[in-house]
């Protein structure tokens, strides 16, 4: 690929948002500093029902966030290094060794090492790692763990499985409240997922813009502006961001003005991407590659409030219950087709993260569905999304290297 | 005319093509450790074979040292390369399997002669020409021998195919168990076609089904390979220069040659 260019000429154009998004990130930060100050911290994990200990007045914060920080500063292979040498394996989730690092030596990382929690969040709607990682967390920390179990979806979420996620959130509401001698108030719950579901409406828009050519946003932009719908849903300030957000994706589209200056070929990115290498996308810019869709930024758009149930409770269960990577492989596949004919696009990218087995397992074969389903082409890249290590660029060039041959 | 250069991890191959498209001049050599000196050394190669100065005569690049080669106009994937040089040499093939010294492709080629899938081996050499160079030397056989040596067995040894490393651990524990070289030699090609024609099943195999690269020579390859997909495998008379060909191809398709 070749070589990115000066600044003045770049081929992708920065968001003016991006500012705001700094200041929620600090604002976020010194919040969270606080709320373990006053023995109020939550770590929680990214497809965690957030709305229930923001509205039982917690702090939050996501140790795959901290991750992506870590990743992006390009320290990922040191910090997953401190959690090799306490013997967990190189093929243990790269999110979790970098948090196990990052808490066995803060000093260690500038910006990423989280505040000591209170209590740990886990959901196993994202992968069953996320236990076993939390239970080491607790063990480095003496914060308690608490499991929000949600079995898999295949097609349809049975009767029995509904009622048993109900009992764990209900559970949920009774840990906390007895770890911090708290009740959920009903209105409180009802403004935070209020709140919640503004914001995720919001996120909404912004990537249905990008079904405009040109796109306004690229996978880049968007990997950086869902930092707060993970981290803050729930909140005023979330909403406020995502106001202002897609006021300048409106005003781009508006004026047919794209993330990247000259879109030629339109691609679909699938899995968590490589944090460490996001110039990946901005070197494909270059060469007027963009990639108006993503599996993982779409996987923020449960929506909360207006599901066809009776309680709040009842919401919680619906939406987290369904997130993308709980679903089974048809759903995965449905999903990239649908959003390869929604964003009318040429071809699309898989990245295997050796890290996420959840999100990777099956690529080989939904490629092929994909393809079949589609008639459009796709090639699988290998690689890591925090652990540099396992990155080949060579490789990957190479791959996406033949790809665009087939379609440019 | 136009020139291919295709700068693979261990050999470098050069074709030099006249606007009729007739081979006129070709080199192979060992890439070595400077890529950009097996360049030069191949450009001389094909400019002295045939006697003609290359200034201005395009160029395409191809391989993974294909940045290297500055005078090339333009670097193509060799997956690209390879599709267009078989279609080039027989347009029926449909699959084509190129067995390299680092890695191994599988590739399916359109009516075009451009690629429509492909698939690449993952992040081992076990399934590729190293993986057999790797044997040889522990069998003390040259490269050469291995293939017919591995002909000669009728009850070849069991080898796991996941990692080159490990697979050499169980060759010395064959040897050491007093296992015949044929036999070692058998069992090190059958671990490694298997590898190649799992690869080979993910895209589809659709006859007729060609054989390139350096690999492509092994006779023990090409039986046992054609063994486990259960298809005939044609293999062009240089299947080593497949990949420059179709880069040359490819020069000639931008000057308009063609």
């Amino acid at each position: 690929m070749t070589q990115e260019r000066p600044s003045e000429e770049k081929p992708y154009r920065r968001l003016e948002t991006q500012t705001l998004l700094q200041q929620i990130a600090l604002r976020h930060g010194l919040e969270a500093m606080e709320a373990s100050e006053n023995g109020n911290l939550a770590w929680v994990t990214s497809g965690f029902p957030v709305e229930i200990p923001i509205a039982m007045n917690l702090g939050v914060v996501y140790p795959e966030q901290a991750g992506a920080i870590i990743g992006a500063q390009k320290i990922g292979p040191e910090i997953c290094g401190y959690a090799e040498d306490l013997g967990y394996s190189q093929d243990l989730c790269s999110y979790a060794r970098s948090s196990i690092g990052s808490t066995e030596k803060p000093d260690k990382v500038p910006v990423g090492s989280l505040p000591t929690p209170q209590i740990l969040l886990a959901c196993n709607n994202i992968c069953g790692t996320v236990l076993r990682w939390y239970d080491a967390i607790s063990e480095m920390t003496g914060a308690p763990v608490f499991l929000l179990d949600t079995p898999p979806i295949d097609k349809q979420q049975l009767p029995h499985n509904r009622e048993y996620v109900h009992r764990g959130v209900e559970r949920l509401i009774e840990f906390i409240g007895s770890q911090f001698n708290r009740t959920l108030e009903e209105d409180r719950i009802r403004k935070v997922a209020e709140l919640s579901s503004r914001a995720t409406k919001l996120w909404i828009s912004a990537l249905e813009a990008c079904k405009n050519k040109p796109s306004p946003l690229n996978c880049a932009d968007r990997f950086l502006t869902m930092a707060p719908v993970v981290s803050s849903r729930g909140t005023e300030h979330c909403v406020e961001f995502y106001e202002a957000f897609v006021a300048e994706v409106e005003e781009r589209v508006k004026n047919r003005i794209g993330a990247i200056r000259d879109e030629k070929v339109r691609l679909l990115w699938d899995n968590i991407p490589p944090w460490h290498t996001l110039r990946f996308f901005n070197i494909l810019a270059s060469r007027g590659v963009g990639f108006p869709a993503d599996t993982y930024t779409h996987a923020w758009t449960g929506n909360m409030v207006g599901t066809d149930t009776h309680s709040i409770i009842d919401e919680v269960v619906e939406t987290y219950s369904k997130v993308y990577l709980n679903m089974g492989l048809d759903a995965k596949v449905d999903k990239m087709c649908q959003l390869i004919k929604d964003y009318d696009l040429d071809g699309f990218v898989m990245f295997s993260v050796r890290s996420c087995k959840r999100y990777s397992l099956g690529q080989l074969v939904s490629k092929e569905l994909v393809t079949e389903r589609t008639g459009v082409p796709g090639v699988i890249i290998e690689g890591d999304m925090v652990d540099s290590r396992v990155y080949n660029e060579a490789q990957i060039e190479t791959r996406v290297d033949a790809l665009l041959e087939m379609l440019m | 005319m136009g020139v291919g250069i295709d700068v693979g991890s261990t050999t470098t191959k050069g074709v030099l093509l006249d606007s009729s498209g007739n081979i006129i001049a070709k080199s192979l050599m060992l890439t070595g450790a400077s890529a950009v000196q097996a360049v030069e050394k191949t450009l001389h190669n094909i400019s002295s074979s045939s006697n003609i100065d290359l200034n201005g005569v395009p160029m395409i690049s191809t391989g993974y040292g294909r940045a290297r080669v500055e005078l090339a106009e333009k670097s193509v994937t060799e997956i690209t390369c390879h599709s267009v040089g078989v279609h080039y040499i027989n347009p029926d093939i449909r699959l084509l399997i190129d067995v390299g010294g680092q890695d191994s492709k599988v590739i399916r080629v359109g009516s075009s002669g451009r690629p429509e899938d492909f698939e690449l081996n993952d992040k081992c050499s076990a399934g590729t020409g190293r993986f057999l160079e790797v044997m040889a030397r522990v069998l003390d056989v040259s490269i050469d021998e291995l293939g017919p040596l591995a002909l000669q067995s009728k009850t070849p040894c069991s080898i796991s195919s996941t990692c080159t490393v490990f697979a050499e651990s169980e060759v010395i524990g064959h040897i050491g168990a007093g296992k015949s070289a044929a036999d070692i030699a058998a069992g090190v090609h059958i671990s490694m076609v298997s590898k190649i024609s799992a690869l080979s099943k993910r895209v589809g195999v659709k006859e007729p089904v060609c054989v390139t690269g350096g690999v492509a020579l092994n006779p023990a390859f090409k039986h046992h390979l054609s063994n486990q997909l259960g298809v005939e495998l044609w293999v062009p008379d240089e299947p080593q220069l497949t990949g420059a060909l179709g880069a040359a191809v490819i020069a000639l398709e931008k000057k308009g040659e063609m």
